[in-house]
């Protein structure tokens, strides 16, 4: 099927196994997970670096690799744009000259052409005579991508595009790469360790964990169903909880947790209906725990799951305020020295004088506990 | 004075030293690039020279290229001679100096960032055009270097020329097989003046290496 970049390779390391198989449909496809999970492998291998000992890849209607019929395109020929980790500038060269690199074959007039579009459309004019030396950040980044662009590639690949950088400037250009790559609507694979940056930037999110593929999904879907309890960690999710399932029905799970009962949301698409007494694990999001107010009469018939507890830890990030609950059951807290993290706005935590009220009555939605199949 | 000795060296030295490059650099760039069967012999061999007493490289070398060594009599059905020619003598720098050059510019090129070449083969460019624009480029630093060591070096070549070449004055007497001619000789002033030109050489040649250092690329 044209349009579409498959996946499936085997490459055995010393010490190390990659064996992942993904498709997408070509658009900005996001490979994430922790370092070292084989995303930059993944990256190798679609560029004709490496070689995969088994396998398959193609990309639209192009077969780059068949370990079957042995198929093995090299680098040169598979029209490949890679944007390094680092971006790998020619440091000898200036930025013209880095841009039209990957033009060399083509007319004179044609190159200058082409490499001056590229120049312009990245917003690079006025720098072509800079050495990579001679740029910043952000700028290296873009003559990377442009250099990468001007072949006009058939996949782009863009490896960790933003560690290089330090923060404040990385989210600037996070959202300036978005721009970039919904502009050229190249189809682009971006390995990233960071899901903030992996949501931002791709459409479909492929988890990657030691060399192997946990869940592939539209980002929005990896959001609110990870897949997994793997996933939820890997996604960096707080409050990852085992319990014991009550009863489950196909939009219904009754668990036990902490001597408490709670309602959560089955996904009936998912339909997961583990046995009675099986362990559950799920999370909570700590932005969704509501503190109940006492200042107001009657219980909110919004107010589910209800559970008391203490706060025995705060920490302060400004905007929010970061609460550790400790309920008030007995046994074990579920994390160590707490059970929940909450999270409150710093508004809600002066209005509610948190600071010298301690105790708190509080409330989850059934639809904001997320059960992790197993 | 005679100074023979000071235009048959820097000929020789001139010519082992494009000699060497020739050989030398693809031999670095296989070493520092390449993983390859032998790979680790052909490391161990090309340090041989640095180790082995010049002597005895040069008996093989005579013993290889001799009236009656397999060279020998190859080059002889052509109608050439090596031995004891001045063409010995480039061969005698080429083995004294090789070495010099393949560790200088493999080391150059091992501090190329792999990263680069791969980018250049992404962007469509031949395994030639790698090395010719990225890598050289980048290690020519080092490819200078080992280029001076090695016509330093071949300027100083004596063992293995008096073994393969000889010491015939006119002929293959180098400049350093006329200094120790002449001290053998008795002439002081003669040995003092061709021992001068030859730190003169070396100097220059080293002045100018580390100006031309500081250039970026």
């Amino acid at each position: 099927m044209s349009g579409t970049v498959s996946v499936a390779i085997e490459k055995r390391l010393p010490g190390f196994t990659l064996d992942v198989r993904w498709e997408a449909e070509q658009s900005v496809i996001g490979l994430f997970g922790p370092s070292g999970a084989g995303k930059t492998l993944t990256l190798q291998c679609l560029a004709g670096l490496i070689r995969p000992d088994a396998g398959r890849i193609v990309v639209g209607d192009r077969v780059f690799f068949d370990a079957a019929t042995g198929v093995d395109l090299p680098p040169q020929r598979r029209r490949i744009g890679y944007v390094f980790q680092g971006y790998a500038l020619f440091p000898h060269l200036t930025v013209a000259r880095n841009i039209a690199f990957g033009l060399r074959g083509r007319p004179r007039a044609d190159r200058a052409r082409r490499a001056a579009e590229v120049i312009e459309r990245l917003g690079l004019g006025g720098l072509e005579r800079r050495y990579p030396a001679e740029l910043s950040g952000g700028q290296s980044q873009r003559v990377a991508l442009g250099r990468a662009l001007a072949i006009d590639p058939a996949l782009l690949l863009l490896d960790e595009p933003l560690s290089a950088l330090d923060a404040p400037l990385r989210r600037a250009l996070r959202d300036e790469l978005r721009e970039i790559l919904r502009a050229w609507g190249t189809a682009a694979v971006v390995v990233t360790h960071d899901f903030t940056e992996a949501y931002r930037l791709a459409d479909r999110i492929v988890v990657y964990e030691n060399g192997r593929v946990v869940q592939a999904a539209p980002r929005a879907e990896l959001l609110w169903q990870p897949a997994s309890e793997i996933v939820a960690t890997i996604m960096g999710l707080r409050n990852v909880l085992h319990g014991t399932v009550i009863k489950a029905t196909p939009d219904r799970i009754q668990l036990s947790w902490r001597g408490q009962t709670l309602e959560a949301v089955n996904s009936p698409t998912r339909s997961y209906l583990p046995p009675p007494e099986s362990p559950i694990a799920f999370f909570i999001r700590p932005e969704y725990v509501r503190l109940v107010r006492k200042d107001r009469g009657a219980p909110d018939p919004h107010h589910m799951n209800l559970m008391r507890g203490r706060i025995v830890g705060e920490a302060d990030f400004g905007t929010v305020w970061i609460l550790r609950l400790r309920l008030d059951a007995a046994g074990e807290p579920a994390q160590g020295g707490f059970d929940l993290e909450v999270e409150v706005p710093h508004l809600v935590y002066e209005i509610l004088d948190i600071e010298r009220d301690r105790h708190w009555e509080f409330s989850i939605h059934r639809g904001s506990i997320h059960v992790l199949p197993a | 004075m005679d100074l023979f000795p000071l235009w048959l060296s820097l000929r020789v030295s001139l010519s082992a030293t494009a000699l060497t490059l020739l050989v030398g650099v693809p031999i670095a760039w296989l070493l520092a690039r390449r993983r390859f069967p032998g790979r680790n012999v052909l490391e161990a061999v090309v340090v041989l020279p640095l180790v082995l007493p010049p002597t005895v490289l040069g008996y093989y070398l005579l013993v290889l290229v001799g009236r009656r060594g397999p060279l020998g009599q190859a080059l002889a059905s052509i109608g050439l001679e090596l031995a004891f020619t001045w063409g010995a003598a480039v061969l005698a720098a080429v083995v004294g100096s090789i070495a010099l050059v393949i560790k200088s510019v493999q080391a150059g090129f091992e501090t190329v960032d792999v990263q680069l070449e791969q980018a250049a083969r992404t962007l469509g460019r031949s395994e030639w055009s790698v090395f010719w624009s990225v890598a050289l480029p980048l290690a020519w630093r080092s490819v200078l270097a080992g280029t001076v060591l090695a016509f330093c070096r071949a300027l100083g070549e004596f063992g293995i020329t008096l073994m393969v070449a000889g010491n015939i004055p006119g002929r293959t007497q180098t400049l350093p097989l006329a200094i120790y001619d002449r001290v053998q000789a008795n002439l002081m002033d003669e040995a003092n003046a061709l021992a001068l030109v030859a730190v003169g050489i070396v100097v220059v040649l080293l002045f100018g290496l580390s100006r031309l250092a500081r250039l970026r690329y």
